[in-house]
C-alpha cells in the first residue's frame, strides 16, 4: 500500500539577510513526508536542518525568508503564508515541536499545569476542569508520576529529563498530526536519552503521529527512524530508509559522516574526521557543495550541481558518482564494517 | 512565605537599629551650636546647664539608651531652630501630605505612560515607538533634571496658562510640578520594562509558546510582560517611596510646601534634632522600599521560595 503524503516540500529555498549579506540557508530542498512515518534529518551544525523544519511552522527568525518553492500541507501552500493568523491554524494544531533544551524551553514563572492547559485550551476546545483533566492524562502518558500534584509545580522543581517529558506533553497536548523533535535528547544525559526516545516512540503510536527528528546523533537515528535524510550545506544529499542509508550509502558525504562514528571495540585507531570546513553559504555554490572536501570528487562536481539519482524506489542520492558514466568508486572500507558492527549506540 | 517574610522583616529591623545608632552617634559629633537658638548670647554656664537639661552630658551609652526609648515611643524630639519647641514629627507631618499626594499622582502618571511606552518599545524593536522612546530616555538621563524642569516651568506656564507657582487650592497649579516629577520615572520604567521584555522575548520558552500556537498578543501578555515585570517589582517600591518623599528641585522651583527641601534646610540651619529625625525617616523609607521590593518579588517568582538559607537576593 502506498502511504499517503502528509507534507510535501518542493524546491524550497530559504535566505537570511545578515549584515547586508545574503545567506543561502536552504538551497532547493524537496522532501515528501509520509503519514505515520518517522523521518530523521541528520547533518552537521549549520547544515540547515533546523531552519528547514522551522519553515513548516513559520518560525523562521525575522531576517529569514522563503524565497522559492512550496510546502504543501492539507492542500495549502505553507510557503505562501504571511500573517500570523494563517500560521496559527497550523502551529501546534497541525504541527508541533519539541525543542532541544528542556532547561530553558519552559516558562519558569508558570506552573506546568498552566503551560499544558494553554495548549489544550487552544487546540482541543476544552476549558477549565476538563482541560485540567486532559492535562493530567497527558502527563501520565509521558510518564510523570503523581501528575495531579506535579501540575501545580513550577519547572524548577523538575529535573532535566522530567522537563523534557513536560515539553513533550505540551507538544502532544496540541494533538498535532506531525511532531517535530529538534534534537530532543542533545541536552540530556545518555540514560535519559534512551528513555525519552522510547517515550517518543510510544506516543507516536498512541497518538498516530508523524514524527520528524532532527539530530546529529546517528545512534538516535538508528533507534527511532524509518527513513533518514542527510543534509549538507542546505541541501538533502541523500535520503532513504534507515537500512539503505546506513548499510549501502551512496553519497560521499554520507560515507564521511558514517566513517566518523567511533567504533566500539577498536583500539589505537585515530577517529576519522572530515577534512576541511563546510562551504560558505554567503557565496554562491557552484556544482556539488561537498566537492572541495570530497576525496572522490570528479571534475564535473566543481561545475554542475548533481541531480538526484534513484538507487531504489525509496533511496536517492545527489552525487555524480551514481551517473552511469562515472568511474566506479568503492565506499571506504569502514562502511562495510558498519554492516557487521551495527548501530546500537554512538 | 511567612518564614521568608519574618526573616526579611527581622533583617530590616536590625538594619534600622544599626542606622539609628550610627545617626545618633554622628549627631553627637556635630557642633553644640545646633542645640541652641541663640548660642552667641549665652555664656558658658547657661550652655552647660541647657546641655545638662537635655541629657547631652550623660555618658554616651546612657544617652543612646534614652534615645532608643524615645524613638520606640515615637518621639523624635523637638525642633530647636527651624521652628523651636515644635515636635519634629509635627513639622514633618505638616509638610508630608503635599509631597505624598504629588508623588502618588506623579507615580500614577509614570506607570500609566511608562509601562505602555516600554511595551510598545519592546514590541516594535527599532520601529517608531522604540526610536521615540530611546530619544526620550536618552534626553531624560543625559540632561540634568534641573534643566528640563526649568524649561518646563519657563515655557509651559505660558503655553498652557497655568500658574507658575504652586498653591494647594488651585488644581491647575498641580499639573506642571506633578508632570515634571513623573518624567524621570516614565523614562526609567519604560527603559527597564523594554530591556527586560526584550530579554524575555529571546528566551527559548517563547519559541515553545509560539510553536504551540499561542498568538503574539497572548505571548506578550501572559508570558513576556508577566516575566519581565518580576525584576521590575523589586525596585518599584523604592522608586515610589522616594518619589513620595518629595523632590528638592521641583518643590523649590514651584515653592511647593512639601518636605523635599526640608532636610537641606535644617542641615543648613544646624537644627540637630530635625536632622536626626529626617535622616532616620529617610533611611526607614529606603529600607521599607527594599523590603517591599523583595517581598513583592518573592510573591511573584516561585523560584525564590526554594533558595536555601541566606539565599534571598
Amino acid at each position: 500500500m502506498e502511504p499517503n503524503i502528509i507534507l510535501s516540500v518542493k524546491d524550497l529555498e530559504v535566505k537570511f539577510s545578515l549584515r547586508g549579506k545574503t545567506l543561502n540557508a536552504i538551497r532547493g530542498v524537496s522532501l515528501d513526508l509520509f503519514e505515520g512515518e518517522s523521518l530523521a534529518i541528520v547533518g552537521e551544525s549549520g547544515s540547515g536542518k533546523s531552519v528547514f523544519v522551522k519553515t513548516f511552522m513559520g518560525l523562521l527568525d525575522v531576517n529569514g525568508t522563503i524565497t522559492g518553492g512550496s510546502i504543501l500541507y492539507n492542500g495549502q501552500d505553507l510557503a505562501k503564508f504571511k500573517t500570523e493568523k494563517e500560521w496559527l491554524t497550523v502551529r501546534g494544531r497541525e504541527i508541533a515541536m519539541v525543542l532541544q533544551d528542556p532547561m530553558t524551553s519552559l516558562n519558569p514563572l508558570k506552573t506546568i499545569g498552566y503551560q499544558i492547559c494553554e495548549a489544550i485550551e487552544l487546540h482541543q476546545n476544552l476549558h477549565g476542569p476538563a482541560a485540567k483533566e486532559t492535562a493530567i492524562q497527558i502527563l501520565e502518558d509521558v510518564g510523570i508520576s503523581d501528575p495531579e500534584r506535579r501540575m501545580k509545580q513550577y519547572p524548577h522543581e523538575f529535573s532535566g529529563g522530567m522537563r523534557q517529558r513536560v515539553v513533550i506533553a505540551i507538544a502532544v497536548a496540541c494533538r498535532p498530526k506531525i511532531l517535530i523533535c529538534d534534537e530532543p535528547t542533545t541536552a540530556l544525559d545518555v540514560t535519559i536519552q534512551a528513555q525519552i526516545l522510547s517515550l517518543l516512540k510510544q506516543l507516536k503510536d498512541k497518538y498516530h503521529l508523524t514524527t520528524v527528528y532532527i539530530t546529529h546523533d546517528l545512534g538516535v537515528v538508528a533507534g527511532v527512524a524509518d527513513r533518514v535524510a542527510v543534509m549538507y550545506a542546505g541541501d538533502i544529499v541523500e535520503i532513504g530508509t534507515c537500512e539503505e542509508v546506513f548499510y549501502s550509502p551512496r553519497h560521499p558525504y554520507t560515507w564521511a559522516l558514517l566513517s566518523s562514528l567511533p567504533q566500539l571495540g577498536t583500539k589505537g585507531e585515530e577517529l576519522f574526521s572530515i577534512p576541511g570546513t563546510p562551504p560558505n553559504l554567503f557565496a554562491e555554490i557552484r556544482g556539488d557543495a561537498f566537492a572541495p572536501r570530497n576525496p572522490y570528487a570528479l571534475k564535473i562536481d566543481y561545475v554542475k550541481r548533481p541531480p538526484y539519482f534513484t538507487v531504489s524506489p525509496t533511496h536517492k542520492a545527489r552525487t555524480w558518482l551514481l551517473d552511469p558514466r562515472a568511474p566506479k568508486v568503492d565506499p571506504p572500507e569502514v562502511i562495510g564494517k558498519l554492516r557487521k558492527g551495527g548501530f546500537g549506540s554512538v | 512565605m511567612l518564614k521568608y517574610t519574618a526573616k526579611r522583616l527581622l533583617q530590616s529591623l536590625v538594619t534600622l537599629f544599626i542606622i539609628a545608632t550610627i545617626v545618633f552617634s554622628l549627631m553627637r559629633l556635630m557642633p553644640i551650636e545646633g542645640y541652641f537658638q541663640n548660642f552667641d548670647k549665652l555664656d558658658q554656664n547657661q550652655i552647660q546647664a541647657a546641655l545638662k537639661s537635655m541629657g547631652l552630658l550623660d555618658p554616651l551609652p546612657v544617652q543612646l539608651k534614652n534615645f532608643y526609648i524615645q524613638i520606640l515611643h515615637g518621639d523624635f524630639g523637638k525642633s530647636l531652630i527651624f521652628r523651636p519647641n515644635v515636635p519634629c514629627l509635627e513639622i514633618i507631618g505638616d509638610k508630608a501630605p503635599v509631597s505624598i499626594l504629588m508623588g502618588l499622582a506623579s507615580i500614577a502618571i509614570a506607570l500609566v505612560l511608562g509601562l505602555p511606552l516600554g511595551i510598545a518599545m519592546a514590541r516594535g524593536k527599532s520601529k517608531f515607538w522604540d526610536k521615540f522612546g530611546t530619544a526620550f530616555i536618552v534626553f531624560i538621563t543625559a540632561v540634568p533634571a534641573a534643566v528640563y524642569y526649568l524649561l518646563i516651568q519657563l515655557y509651559c506656564t505660558d503655553w498652557f496658562g497655568v500658574p507658575i507657582l504652586f498653591s494647594t487650592d488651585d488644581p491647575s497649579s498641580w499639573i506642571l510640578p506633578t508632570v515634571s516629577l513623573a518624567l524621570p520615572n516614565i523614562a526609567y520604567y519604560a527603559m527597564w520594562l523594554r530591556r527586560y521584555m526584550v530579554d524575555e522575548l529571546n528566551k527559548d520558552y517563547i519559541k515553545l509558546a509560539r510553536a504551540k500556537g499561542v498568538s503574539s498578543k497572548n505571548i506578550m501578555k501572559n508570558h513576556v510582560f508577566r516575566n519581565a515585570f518580576v525584576p521590575m517589582v523589586q525596585y518599584l517600591p523604592t522608586s515610589i517611596l522616594y518619589t513620595v518623599a518629595g523632590s528638592i528641585y521641583i518643590e523649590s522651583l514651584y515653592s511647593v510646601p512639601g518636605m523635599g527641601g526640608l532636610l537641606v534646610n535644617v542641615i543648613q540651619r544646624q537644627d540637630n534634632n530635625m536632622v536626626q529625625a529626617l535622616v532616620l525617616i529617610y533611611s526607614a523609607v529606603g529600607i521599607v522600599g527594599l523590603l517591599l521590593g523583595d517581598l513583592l518579588m518573592r510573591a511573584m517568582d516561585p523560584r525564590i521560595s526554594f533558595t536555601k538559607e541566606g539565599g534571598a537576593r
